[in-house]
């Protein structure tokens, strides 16, 4: 008896951890208060200020640009890069392949930064929004191929040999089956990969140019000067969204199965 | 085969979308390089007309990774809004321009006041100041009455766990130095062995030293007693008529953000145009109505509306001007202060 009462305690503090933080940051958004101290009163005021906010749309923006192009790139890279390492485990050229690909895992954000915006400046590339995306690549390549590697490491190879015995063609093969049987840990390498691009600061304030100012170098920047409630706001509506997405990806995939 | 076909197709659509960004340049654009929230952007569309261009403003949130970005190599900045210390540095180094006085006649409304007083670029040379802030001390006067104007109430233990100090070394080590009695930029080790010592002992009375929350928290309660920048307090106060200021008549640390072209810029005539707009009195009215700060611009006085005649933000009364001190790079001396400010930290 004593075990069921603990487990629901831990499940009610997670709960209560987990939600309690966003309840707070949805209600925030109504306060009409610019600092959110106290309950001024019911208001649609940020929502509104939000719209006509041109620097926080572009920032919203630019960050989804970027985190859906460095997706949809690092997601291609990383599966082959994982599909290689896998392959062809025991060659040394993919040990330092492998050592290559973990090293962003382990090397700090400033690091990275810094290094990558020495390389952008020697090469004599113009900072931009591009430099950001290439940047976002570089390391969300790392997280997609251990993603991905770890859902080769059960992955059976005989139905493979099996499909050739029975005449597939390689493009056939890498259809029919890799990318089915591959496609969960495809899937959840490219959200970690957009959820990590929409994140990074620390980056992408190193290597942005120009008009390439991301929601979080904006949020940091609001965070000093300038109200927060504007931001709460927007997290809502992209909390919104996000949710949206889950449930939708959910009743998509359950009526599939 | 679809799918394979739809991947490729958001892959092309992307990479054109990426072009497309790139060459929309036709129009002349000036890139500004500021702190967020600091500038009223009708005023910046104003200019946009004015001069058929387009303006790119982009954030940083800290005069160090600003200097680090930039130092390392970062292009394509016209103009920069660092705090006055950083922007001694950056000319030092020479990666800011001599200024041409002849592209800026509104430079000629900058208050004689303050340059005699108190700023670091006395004559122009580099920076062009655009706003003035100051730190002071906010409370909450219906839970601790009318306080005296000093920075001895950090010491004070009825209010321990419900102050705060800011998170800046040079603010707090600063607040401690007024207190006794010397300047905030000491480097004498005597001055700051002493102010470490009484830090520590205010340590035990705060809530914590905090850059952020200290504006909620004062609102909602949570802190009595709060040190934090001038601009910011008046916004909450003007919110909640429960919460007053005051400045310690030890002494404030004034801090002014000033206009800066960079070397690299590739449009300075259009930065020269951009700094000398914002410069102009009616412009620098409107600047401070929508920052709460106050421009060295005194002529901008008669353009701010009547309801903000008397805003200690927006003018800050003259004898503050005498009590005030910036807050100047140090050199190699900044250590000395890092290393005071690292074993306050670790006090316990």
């Amino acid at each position: 008896m004593k075990t069921r009462y603990t487990s629901l305690l831990v499940t009610l503090m997670v709960i209560i951890f987990m939600y309690l933080p966003i309840v707070m940051l949805v209600t925030q958004s109504f306060n009409a208060s610019k600092y959110g101290g106290r309950w001024t009163g019911f208001s649609l005021k940020w929502y509104e200020a939000l719209f006509k906010d041109s620097s926080v749309i572009n920032a919203a923006t630019n960050t989804l640009i970027v985190a859906f192009v460095a997706t949809v790139i690092s997601t291609g890279i990383g599966t082959c890069a994982a599909w290689v390492l896998h392959r062809y485990k025991f060659s040394t050229l993919q040990k330092a392949h492998y050592g290559l690909v973990y090293s962003p895992l382990v090397v700090p954000d400033v690091l990275m930064g810094i290094s990558l915006l020495l390389m952008f400046v020697s090469a004599r590339v113009e900072l931009s929004l591009t430099t950001v995306i290439l940047a976002h690549i570089t390391f969300c390549v790392s997280f997609v191929t251990f993603t991905v590697l770890a859902r080769l490491q059960d992955f059976d190879f005989n139905i493979i040999q099996a499909a050739q015995d029975l005449g597939a063609g390689g493009f056939r093969i890498f259809l029919k089956i890799l990318l089915p049987l591959l496609g969960p840990g495809i899937a959840a390498g490219a959200m970690m990969a957009f959820t990590l691009s929409m994140d990074d600061f620390v980056v992408t304030f190193f290597v942005g140019g120009p008009g390439s100012t991301t929601l979080p170098v904006k949020v940091y920047g609001m965070m000093k000067h300038g109200p927060p409630s504007i931001i709460n706001a927007l997290s809502v509506i992209f909390m919104a969204l996000t949710f949206t997405v889950a449930i939708a990806g959910q009743f998509f995939t359950r009526k599939k199965a | 085969m679809k799918k394979y076909l739809s991947f490729l197709a958001s892959a092309f659509f992307a990479v054109v979308c990426i072009a497309l960004l790139g060459c929309g340049k036709r129009t002349p654009q000036l890139n500004v390089y500021m702190w967020s929230d600091y500038i009223d952007m009708d005023l910046v569309k104003e200019f946009e007309k004015e001069n058929g261009c387009k303006v790119v403003i982009d954030i940083f949130d800290s005069n160090e990774f600003m200097y680090s970005k930039i130092k390392a190599g970062s292009a394509g900045y016209d103009v920069i809004l660092p705090t006055s210390y950083m922007a001694k540095v950056m000319y030092d180094q020479k990666m800011i321009e001599t200024l041409d006085k002849s592209k800026l006649p509104n430079a000629k409304f900058i208050d004689k006041n303050y340059l005699n007083t108190l700023a670091a670029d006395k004559t122009l040379q580099y920076s062009i100041p655009y706003m003035l802030g100051y730190t002071c001390v906010a409370y909450d006067k219906n839970k601790v009455g009318e306080l005296p104007d000093t920075w001895a109430v950090f010491g004070n233990e009825k209010y321990k766990g419900r102050m705060t100090l800011l998170n800046d070394r040079r603010e707090a080590v600063g607040a401690a130095l007024f207190f006794l009695g010397k300047s905030m930029n000491s480097v004498d080790d005597k001055d700051l062995e002493k102010a470490k010592e009484l830090l520590i002992k205010w340590k035990k009375n705060l809530a914590k030293f905090d850059n952020e929350v200290y504006k909620a928290g004062l609102q909602s309660g949570e802190f009595l007693v709060v040190q934090g920048y001038s601009g910011d307090l008046f916004q909450v106060i003007a919110e909640s008529p429960n919460l007053a200021y005051m400045c310690p008549k030890e002494g404030i640390s004034v801090s002014c953000d000033d206009w800066v072209i960079p070397v690299t810029s590739n449009n300075k005539d259009l930065a020269y145009k951009f700094i000398n707009f914002m410069t102009s009195p009616k412009n620098a009215a409107k600047n401070m109505e929508f920052t709460c700060y106050c421009s060295p611009v005194p002529e901008a006085r008669q353009y701010v509306s009547k309801d903000n005649q008397n805003h200690p933000g927006m003018f800050i009364p003259a004898e503050l001007y005498k009590r005030g001190e910036l807050i100047r790079d140090l050199g190699a001396d900044n250590a000395k202060f890092i290393k005071i400010w690292d074993e306050v930290k670790l006090a316990k």
